[in-house]
């Protein structure tokens, strides 16, 4: 649940922060990063600039899984990195929790299985105050409401998840390759007009420049960008600091969650434990204000803590030689989300477009999320399917999204750190209501798990769409089991049209013309009942299908390419061509868009 | 008050002199810290009875008022 933030931005304006989130003391014996290799761009010989459609600025989470997604949807990209590795010099390990909408997207970039197989899944979580046990729960027990193929989340180091990416886009033979990934480049300098951006490049092998149709900047919380573009930034600063420890033990704890929100350990602030990748445990201590990130992070100010946490396997005080310290990084809190996630040719995502608390995982949740909204949108709209105006609604969507997760976050970040006074008072007696009653539990915010955005404002989403859907599963004409993801494959980028229920012949009529006009798909979606009539249908027997598309009876839903509902209605009439039309941008006005 | 409140105003206690002793009987003998702490237990508790986010914002309006 516990992230950080990434440092893969150049700005130079930024540096120079006592207290940075860009782990200068990390510690620790490290991990082994792969590395890359920096291949000479054709224009260094040339001499000549070339124009891209478009151009990845950073290569983290965000930025690799919206190149990916483009190649997904058959989109050339190229992609630049400062350096050549992935996770951030140093081994960091940054993030460590992946929800289920993200696991969905990764399971459509076909890196799913190599997360699952590689990550660990827990369900047991306990939450301590003092020396006692506030409540604990079991994940099992409550995963009834879920209906995705994908569990809830799956803890495993950030940098396997770049790597699967960087190696899934390394797959195809070179020529075939549509993601061009450009290792060793670091941005020096931008500037666009209307019409296109250019940007100045330091490589190895000398400078150059390249020219963009679109830039998406994904260089992380010390974006170049930000100021490059006049971006401007609603930010909080917070004083609460942290410090991570990612060890291996001898004798490893309970595969459980555990949070203290005091630790009789840790002077009485909270810690968060659980466990990652490799049997690798993420121990994240809270510090005193203001403290020191040097010292805090001196390598035996850390062993002190573990020591105070942790036994042996004999009981014993821990010996050295009963753990490895993995890597260690002081961090501190804040928040920052950009007024317009779009200026002009850039788009902003990730960590450069929103920065928040790490409770929740809500930052590399939502830079994947990011990179899956803009992506169908930059696809459809590069191959002619839908008109510039969409890409607007990437900032309508985000923004929202960005503001949600802000707010959710600065709640924990509230409950863990209280002012003194009636906060603390308040948040003891929510702490002793929780040990004897149920639904003082609820009270209790150890960190609210990213969920799917719901985008309320969106300009291209009707009154009942902005609801995302889960991947769940359902039956093809011949019996044998699918999944939504299967369907959103099929649609392959373009809009997927679900009508549930019988389908009258002018029904029929308008279905075929829209998939021929608009180039969208349809499908009937058959209850126990219905009687096919489509050319293409599934059956939903259970009706999950028609659960996650939150319609009932008979009913149309239009899926988008990211997995949300675009807009939903009754029968197959002009209300439904209307939405096809809304969903790719046709009602956008041109007022509403951002200046350049 | 607006008309369109959530906030009951009128008597809606069945024995208010009865809720009000037993108020002040809970916090006898308390420091101040108990009490205080008393009082937010109290509260918490209420307000999931109440529940009704509309009902619980206008009371805590209604109350910084004073």
């Amino acid at each position: 649940m516990l992230e950080t933030n990434t440092i893969l931005g150049t700005a130079p304006a930024t540096l120079g922060t006592v207290f940075t989130n860009g782990y200068e003391f990390a510690q620790g014996s490290g991990y082994a990063l792969p590395e890359y290799p920096f291949v000479e761009p054709p224009e260094l010989a040339t001499g000549k600039v070339k124009r891209h459609p478009v151009v990845i600025v950073g290569g983290g989470i965000t930025g690799l899984t919206l190149a990916c997604a483009l190649a997904h949807y058959g989109v050339k990209a190229v992609l630049l990195d400062e350096d050549n590795t992935v996770g951030v010099k140093g081994a960091s390990s940054r993030g460590i929790c992946y929800a289920q909408k993200t696991l969905e997207i990764f399971k459509r970039l076909s890196i799913y299985g190599r997360i699952a197989a590689k990550g660990v899944q827990w369900s047991v979580g306990r939450t301590f105050a003092g020396a006692d046990e506030v409540y604990a729960f079991d994940l099992r027990q409550q995963q009834t409401h879920s209906l995705s193929r994908q569990p809830p989340f799956i803890n495993i180091q950030q940098f396997y998840v770049e790597g699967f990416l960087v190696e899934q886009l390394y797959q195809p033979a070179p020529e075939e390759r549509l993601v061009d990934l450009r290792w060793s480049h670091r941005v020096t300098g931008f500037e666009q007009n209307g019409d296109f951006a250019t940007l100045q490049l330091e490589t190895p092998a000398g400078a150059y420049t390249l020219q963009a149709d679109h830039v998406i900047d994904c260089t992380g919380s010390r974006s170049p960008f930000r100021a490059w573009c006049g971006a401007t930034v609603t930010a909080q600063k917070g004083d609460d600091r942290w410090c991570i420890a990612d060890v291996r033990f001898k004798n490893p704890p309970p595969v459980e969650r555990h949070t203290w929100i005091e630790a009789p350990f840790n002077e009485g602030r909270a810690v968060w434990q659980h466990l990652m990748a490799d049997g690798v445990w993420r121990i994240d201590y809270q510090m005193p204000p203001h403290a020191n990130p040097e010292e805090v992070s001196r390598e035996e100010v850390v062993r002190a803590r573990l020591k105070a946490q942790f036994r042996s396997q004999a009981g014993q005080e821990l010996d050295d030689a009963d753990y490895e310290i993995v890597w260690v990084g002081p961090y501190a809190y804040r928040s920052e989300c950009l007024d317009s996630l779009r200026h002009g040719r850039v788009f902003f995502a990730g960590d450069a477009a929103h920065v928040m608390s790490p409770f929740g995982a809500r930052g590399g949740n939502s830079g994947v999320q990011d990179a899956d909204n803009l992506a169908w949108k930059l696809a459809a709209v590069l191959q002619g399917h839908a008109a510039p105006a969409l890409l607007d609604s990437y900032h309508h969507e985000r923004h929202e999204a960005a503001k949600h997760n802000v707010l959710v976050t600065n709640r924990t970040a509230r409950f863990l750190r209280p002012a003194d006074g009636a906060e603390r008072l308040f948040r003891t007696a929510a702490l002793s209501l929780a040990r004897e009653h149920l639904f003082a539990r609820q009270l209790v915010n150890t960190g609210r798990m990213s969920t799917p955005n719901h985008y309320t404002r969106s300009g291209v989403c009707g009154p009942a769409g902005g609801r995302a859907t889960q991947n769940v599963g359902f039956a093809w004409a011949d019996g044998s089991p699918g999944e939504l993801l299967d369907l959103l494959a099929w649609a392959h980028g373009r809009l997927l049209l679900l009508v549930f229920g019988d389908v009258s012949g002018a029904g029929l009529a308008r279905l075929a013309a829209l998939s021929k006009e608009a180039g969208i798909r349809c499908v009937q979606v058959l209850g126990t009942d219905d009687r096919a009539t489509a050319v293409e249908y599934v059956v939903d027997r259970e009706g999950h299908l028609q659960a996650t598309c939150h319609v009932f009876g008979h009913a149309w839903a239009l899926l988008r390419p990211d997995g949300h509902v675009a807009a939903t209605g009754e029968s197959v009439d002009a209300s439904a061509v209307h939405a096809v039309a809304g969903a790719l941008g046709a009602h956008i006005s041109p007022d509403t868009r951002e200046p350049t | 008050m607006k008309p369109d409140t959530p906030l009951i105003t009128r008597l809606h206690f069945q024995d208010a002199d009865a809720f009000y002793e037993c108020l002040l009987d809970a916090h006898q003998g308390l420091s101040r810290e108990e009490s205080e702490l008393l009082n937010a237990r109290l509260i918490l508790l209420m307000a999931n009875q109440l529940g009704d986010t509309a009902v619980l914002k206008a009371c805590v309006a209604a109350a910084r008022k004073t």
